[in-house]
């Protein structure tokens, strides 16, 4: 066990040692102009690379990148306007070779690069991007078309010249410029977005203009890219540029997380994503790697619906945080790549604050604030106040790392203090409408990755994803409604001035904690795994992988 | 005959019909939809505003019998739509899927079959009672074994363990081996266990004694005389095992990672993913009855009493 461990660590030192040297130097290949033991690897063109996916992906529409399988297919086709680096978080130019924002936000205007073309030999010029942008901040009612979450107040678009494209927005919208670099942005041409939204999920409709093309494709069980060569608009700071150095990437849908391990080791694929923590040490052991990027975001937590009156009262949900022994779920369920939340954001994000001291787990402290609020233990020992059992439901989120086992120990620790928590399954339908009822659901899980303090408002405003279910948001169920809390999220969506901004962010967090709306359990990681010969490869700001960069090693 | 067939025909249609309803009616009676639970995801993030123009676009909030006729009316005019969930033609989702399903399901029901009759036969003409036994509680063992165990205990040993066959990116017939394998010991025991208990009850009629006094061999007997009579359940039995044979294939699908009718299923039953439902369900029901009405038609090829009863057939 002991080697196990430690051969777990070695292998994050290094992967951190990586990553640490790709953003030192700026560079992109895998660390390896400064790393003597890998100095004499050249990339090698060619080969195909095989990626086992657990989930068929679903509509290709870029914004709907927020799914998992479909953001690490979109990555891969489409390109976007601006390039976040994901250790700097610094916006990258890539599509865009430089814009102009004005004072208040309002006004962005990205100048082109000259020469880029879709998969279907169609030139990018600004009427495609303006139609892109239209369809992703107004929806397109006759297509079906929904709405992008991280565009806001968008007005319209203006074609200044072939080459230059001008957004107008209704209000301050400091977030777009980062909202262009995200999964949700990528730019597709013409004749994708005049396809009705409900045929996007053939990913042979998908032209972009991404280093990759979709060849073929076998609904729900595999798809193929080939490399474009004469791809030659990467990011325009990347040390690569030119085609690809894969000629191709199979993914091939395999939902058996045994299978997807075992063929990884059995030498029948190169990469896997979806690996559980408990699955991270036979893959270490065989010398093989596991990468866990940061979704750096909103981390892996529940959050309360302070609608129901069980968790109305302050003294009750600070009880409960109390009560929550986070430290213990993570050292029981999950790997160090899955690091204690010290806040609500995650510590890799743009305006995050260590909240740490603030997070403790105090089971006396709990009791106490219990018996302060009125509650006490009836003859079962479950809470009591008024003849109302404190019997508390959350729904399993099946996106979320091990959610039901999080959530199997979090009733286990509230049980020790007269908490009950009911952890249900049920059906999708069951579940949606439940969530969208505070009586039947005070508690739910909630995490958002999104490299940009705008996350914060995506997650909590009654407009947005609407966490608290606040009045005039997504129930028709509610009358709570926190009317600082949104007055800050939209101070946040429209404070341009980017010190201002992460001090709101900083509010927001302490806030947030101090009225115990959340409590958070970890940062939550995308985990996937690569035989020993696959180099180069590499997240964008969520964890979502790009292929650009890697090379299959002689093996 | 034609007479025969023909009433068939619209027995079939009729069942048809009737399952396209209670598939509906169903599905309606399930808490949500389809567009709530895709719309409302929080992947997509989308405001209650949106989400209400959404489902205006979609027409799901129009009264139920006006989205029962218009889905009807599709379905019989050969528009299926579009699978919310996976976003292209139900038709192509369609196309896409059943051709896998019925190569699976049609190889695994040949390979159980065979499985079947070998183990049916091995179990009456082994040499020692003991070995007999020992054969004929091999489907009991069969019928038990988790499908989801079997496909991943094939894949273990045979693909990563002695690396005989690729899982991940196989070659055709190669990709079906295990499958086939995982989905056909199951669908096997109940037929051998059929098999075997009239084999053993038409050992004991008349015709066999003769047939024995005669001084034919223990294998003829079994084959010219026993056999063709313990055939007939068997292939009663044989076509309601079509309907598990589908029901085999989810699970296989998901352990091998094969698209199919079976994976198709279990995630539009998820999503409520109506449409696909729908198509699924007349598409499963119309293989159902074709193949159990082939049965019906098959029995007087196997038994020449029910020939003379019908008296078309002679």
């Amino acid at each position: 066990m002991q080697f196990r461990e430690a051969a777990l660590a070695r292998s994050i030192i290094s992967f951190d040692r990586r990553t640490a040297l790709k953003g030192l130097a700026g560079a992109l290949l895998a660390g390896i102009s400064m790393s003597p033991a890998l100095a004499q690897d050249a990339p090698v063109t060619g080969g195909t690379l095989i990626y086992l996916e657990q989930q068929a992906h679903t509509n290709l529409y870029p914004p709907a990148g927020g799914f998992y399988p479909n953001g690490g297919v979109l990555n891969q086709i489409t390109d976007k306007l601006t390039y976040q680096n994901p250790q700097t978080l610094e916006i990258e130019p890539w599509l865009a070779e430089s814009w102009e924002v004005n004072d208040t936000a309002t006004e962005y205007t990205f100048k082109l690069r000259p020469g880029v073309t879709f998969s279907d030999g169609t030139p990018l010029d600004a009427k495609v991007v303006a139609l892109n942008y239209d369809t992703f901040g107004l929806g397109n009612k006759e297509l079906k078309y929904p709405v992008s979450e991280v565009i806001n107040n968008y007005e319209r678009s203006e074609v200044i010249d072939e080459l230059t494209v001008k957004f107008y927005f209704k209000a301050p919208s400091p977030g777009f410029l980062q909202g262009t670099s995200v999964i949700g942005s990528g730019i597709v041409s013409a004749s994708t977005l005049a396809q009705p939204y409900d045929a996007l999920g053939d990913a042979t409709k998908i032209i972009g203009t991404g280093a990759f093309v979709v060849e073929s494709e076998t609904l729900g069980k595999e798809l193929n890219l080939k490399a474009r060569t004469d791809y030659n608009w990467a990011p325009a700071k990347f040390e690569h540029q030119g085609r690809p150095y894969l000629d191709a990437i199979k993914y091939i849908i395999t939902p058996e997380d045994s299978v997807r391990i075992g063929a990884l080791l059995a030498g029948q694929a190169d990469v896997i994503r979806q690996i559980q923590a408990y699955d991270e040490p036979q893959v270490i052991d065989a010398g093989y790697s596991i990468y866990a990027p940061s979704t750096r975001g909103i981390n892996d937590a529940i959050s309360f619906r302070p609608a129901n009156p069980l968790v109305a009262d302050l003294k009750v949900r600070q009880a409960l945080l109390h009560a929550t022994n986070r430290q213990e779920i993570v050292d029981t369920l999950f790997s160090s790549n899955y690091p204690l939340a010290t806040s609500i954001l995650s510590s890799q994000a743009a305006g995050y604050v260590d909240l740490s001291s603030k997070l403790v787990y105090d089971q006396e402290k709990a009791k106490a604030l219990f018996a302060e609020a009125g509650w006490t233990p009836g003859t079962d020992g479950i809470l009591e106040k008024d003849g109302q059992k404190l019997d508390l439901t959350v729904y399993v989120s099946l996106p979320q790392p091990q959610n039901e086992a999080v959530l199997q120990l979090l009733a286990q620790q509230w049980a020790q203090v007269g908490v009950k928590l009911n952890v249900l399954a049920g059906d999708a339908g069951s579940r949606t409408l439940d969530l969208l009822d505070p009586i039947k659901t005070p508690v739910n899980v909630t995490m958002v990755g999104r490299a940009d303090p705008d996350v914060i408002k995506s997650g909590y405003h009654p407009k947005n994803r609407d966490w608290l279910l606040q009045k005039g948001g997504s129930s028709d169920k509610t009358d709570f409604v926190d009317d600082k809390l949104n007055g800050l999220l939209e101070a946040l969506a429209a404070e341009t001035d980017r010190t201002k901004r992460l001090a709101i962010a900083a509010d927001i967090q302490n806030y947030v904690v101090d009225q115990v709306y959340t409590i958070p359990f970890f940062e939550e990681p995308q985990a996937f795994a690569t035989a020993p010969y696959v180099q180069g490869l590499e997240f964008e700001a969520v964890g979502r992988p790009s292929f650009y960069n890697v090379w299959l090693e002689a093996h | 005959m034609t007479r025969y067939i023909a009433s068939r025909i619209g027995q079939a249609l009729f069942v048809l019909w009737v399952a396209f309803t209670v598939a509906f009616l169903l599905l309606q009676a399930l808490p949500g939809d389809a567009v709530l639970i895709k719309f409302q995801s929080p992947d997509l993030g989308l405001s209650p505003e949106q989400i209400a123009d959404l489902r205006e676009a979609y027409g799901v909030d129009s009264p139920l019998w006006q989205q029962y006729l218009q889905a009807l009316g599709n379905f019989l005019t050969g528009q299926f739509g579009y699978s919310v969930v996976g976003s292209v033609p139900v038709a192509q989702e369609l196309l896409a899927n059943l051709p896998a399903t019925a190569r699976l399901a049609g190889a695994g029901f040949v390979v159980a079959a065979i499985l079947a009759f070998a183990l049916a036969f091995l179990a009456t003409l082994a040499p020692f009672r003991w070995l007999r036994g020992a054969i004929q509680s091999i489907p009991a063992l069969f019928v038990s074994v988790p499908v989801f165990w079997l496909g991943i205990m094939l894949i273990q040993i045979f693909s990563f363990r002695l690396k005989w066959i690729s899982v991940i990116n196989p070659g055709e017939i190669e990709g079906l081996i295990l499958p086939v394998l995982t989905l056909a010991i199951p669908i096997s025991a109940p037929l051998a266990q059929i098999l075997m208990r009239n084999i053993d009850e038409a050992s004991t009629q008349g015709y066999v004694a003769v047939a024995r006094a005669k001084g034919a061999s223990p294998s003829w007997v079994l084959w010219k005389h026993i056999a063709k009579n313990a055939l007939l359940p068997t292939l009663t039995i044989a076509g309601i095992l079509f309907g598990e044979l589908l029901a085999g294939a989810v699970i296989t699908e998901t352990v091998f990672g094969l698209n199919g009718i079976g994976g198709l299923t279990e995630r539009s039953v998820r999503f409520q993913d109506t449409s696909v439902i729908q198509a699924i369900v007349v598409f499963s029901a119309a293989a159902f009855v074709t193949v159990n009405l082939i049965i019906d038609l098959l029995y007087p090829v196997f038994d020449p009493r029910l020939r003379k009863a019908k008296g078309v057939f002679a």
